[in-house]
């Protein structure tokens, strides 16, 4: 029997996974899912590692039949999930029987939903990973017809009673919903914007139309002033952080997101921390956000409370899924974002 | 060396590391350098190193390591063979351009803002190989030393909304080669029809900082030959 999936409304998806990280050394951008945190959730709730390849889902409703029995997770933004018209719980494994369609719909409180499938969806890799980078020209928007093939090892227990959630293992619900909270540090060129930080953080900022996987623009409440430099010297070109605020011309600020390119000579007024990256990733057009500056230690506190969490979630789904004799592998597909093997510049010096 | 690297927190994942080195070659050198020892410490959870001119970002996993672990790295690099030249032999690419004309919008701007005719415009541009110094945006594109022109080039008052793969351009002290399509404001004098980075080929790019691209002035009718190959050192 085929092992894939079929698409039968594409709605705006792909196949994704949490980017080629390394990339950035070889001018490259990260890529990979903007709401890293949802992503990494949806795998662990189906026994995958974090990195594995899964389906990304932006705005638009999605629907899919399976040729064989699966055991799947939706995570990310809220929206309506069902299997062959029964309603489906997001944020936990769900079966999903051979034949049965399965259909997301609705998506609102967030802008993006992650369909993680247990085993491994075959899928080209550029640099270890299968994330699509829009500026090299790959990966591919799922069509209608689409197949994908996932090598699975899963015997599906078919004994569970309609109706009831068959698994029960309280991820982290995470995001919740706009106004979305997003917390940042002060940029390495702070001192460029003059004591103007605080135009970030004391009024909500609202999402623009123009806002994509490579950065999103924002515009203040009420027309507020935007930070400002107070210097027009000539910046040389550096490396330029995933999260980084900017300030360019007219009355909004750019945060450049994992789609970045990744050497600019623009001044970095703040950094959007890692947690609060996951959730600007689901930050639609139109929803605003709040910024709130914290320091580095609490940025750094508050991600490794969230991958603690995923650590606990993995044990859980770990202990679960041994009692139905489902096979997890958290370790055993490789990860992605392996470093490219670019070669030194220089010799080591011995 | 440490009293010349300046080492800043760059959001939960990332320092950078400025070399205040008066000397730009010097400069260069040590951030290059850092990024080709420390850049490939997985061993230390850092994930990538990003070095241009004056700086280097690295990249880390934050929950894996902290940033004084990583200054710690920094300050304790082993950056002797900066003075020494312990440095690879670079490679040169050759790179056949078609200069002005629909391919090169901006080569009489430029001739007549330097004071130069055409010919001599392209002379310049093709008169030695110049130096790769880091990768650009978007796509990896190389950023390249400037060609010895007699002023800095300007900026496009009004940028490009659309740049083809393979734009030869300059603007101020530097030199470009488009990698990919995208909006741009600097004075486009040529097109290669070579293939810079290729999602179908390995490795994706093959220059590095470091390496020199020689230019040499190719006729219109020699593009169909050459579209789409591979640089060639």
């Amino acid at each position: 029997m085929p092992n894939t999936v079929t698409v039968i409304e594409p709605g705006l998806s792909v196949v994704q996974d949490l980017g080629r990280v390394g990339a950035s050394r070889v001018g490259q951008m990260s890529a990979g899912a903007l709401d890293q945190y949802g992503a990494s959730a949806a795998n662990t709730l189906v026994g995958n590692p974090v990195g594995a390849a899964l389906v990304e889902v932006t705005a638009f409703d999605f629907s899919a039949v399976t040729a064989v029995d699966r055991i799947i997770a939706v995570t990310g933004a809220v929206a309506d999930i069902t299997i062959d018209g029964l309603p489906q719980e997001q944020w936990e494994p769900i079966l999903w029987l051979r034949g049965h369609r399965l259909s997301i719909r609705r998506i609102r409180a967030g802008l993006r939903v992650y369909l993680a499938i247990h085993g491994d969806v075959v899928s080209r890799r550029l640099l270890g990973s299968c994330a699509p980078d829009t500026v090299l020209g790959f990966g591919e928007q799922l069509g209608a017809g689409t197949t994908l093939t996932i090598e699975d090892d899963c015997p599906v227990p078919r004994h569970f009673y309609f109706g009831v959630p068959f698994f029960r293992l309280g991820a982290d619900r995470h995001p919740t919903r706009p106004p979305w909270e997003v917390d940042v540090t002060d940029g390495p060129d702070i001192a460029e914007f003059g004591g103007t930080l605080e135009r970030l953080t004391e009024t909500c900022y609202t999402v623009g139309p123009a806002s994509n996987h490579i950065g999103l623009r924002l515009a203040p409440g009420g027309a507020a002033p935007v930070p400002q430099r107070d210097r027009r010297t000539e910046v040389l070109s550096r490396g330029v952080p995933i999260g980084a605020v900017e300030v360019p011309d007219g009355n909004e600020i750019l945060v450049l997101h994992r789609g970045r390119g990744v050497t600019a000579g623009y001044p970095v007024l703040a950094v959007v921390t890692t947690t609060g990256l996951s959730r600007l990733g689901q930050a639609a057009p139109g929803d605003t956000v709040q910024f709130r500056r914290v320091s580095v230690d609490a940025a750094v506190s508050a991600y490794r409370a969230q991958q603690h969490r995923l650590d606990q979630l993995r044990g859980r789904v770990r202990t679960v899924f041994a009692s139905l004799r489902l096979p997890t592998h958290f370790d055993t597909v490789p990860q992605p974002a392996a470093t490219p093997t670019a070669q030194p510049l220089f010799k080591e010096s011995a | 060396m440490s009293a010349q690297l300046q080492i800043v927190d760059c959001g939960d994942s990332a320092v950078r590391v400025a070399c205040l080195d008066p000397d730009r070659e010097r400069a260069w050198r040590a951030v290059h350098l850092l990024a080709g020892v420390l850049g490939r410490r997985s061993d230390e959870h850092i994930t990538s190193a990003i070095a241009t001119y004056d700086a280097v970002l690295i990249e880390f996993d934050c929950a894996a390591t902290h940033h004084a672990a990583v200054k710690q790295l920094v300050e304790s690099a082993d950056l002797r063979s900066v003075q020494t030249e312990d440095i690879r032999s670079a490679r040169v690419f050759t790179v056949p351009v078609v200069y002005g004309g629909h391919q090169g919008p901006d080569l009489q701007l430029v001739a007549d803002q330097q004071g130069l005719r055409t010919d001599e415009v392209i002379a310049i541009h093709t008169a030695h190989p110049l130096v790769m110094r880091c990768y650009g945006s978007p796509g990896g594109a190389p950023m390249l030393d400037g060609p010895d022109f007699p002023l800095p080039v300007p900026r496009r008052s009004s940028p490009r909304p659309h740049v083809e793969a393979g734009a030869v351009a300059v603007a101020g002290r530097q030199a470009v080669i488009s990698a990919r399509p995208a909006p741009g404001g600097w004075a486009v004098i040529g097109h290669t029809p070579l293939s810079l980075v290729d999602v179908d080929r390995e490795p994706l790019s093959v220059f590095r900082p470091g390496d020199a691209f020689q230019f040499v002035a190719v006729d219109e009718q020699q593009w169909d030959g050459l579209a789409g190959r591979g640089l060639d050192a």
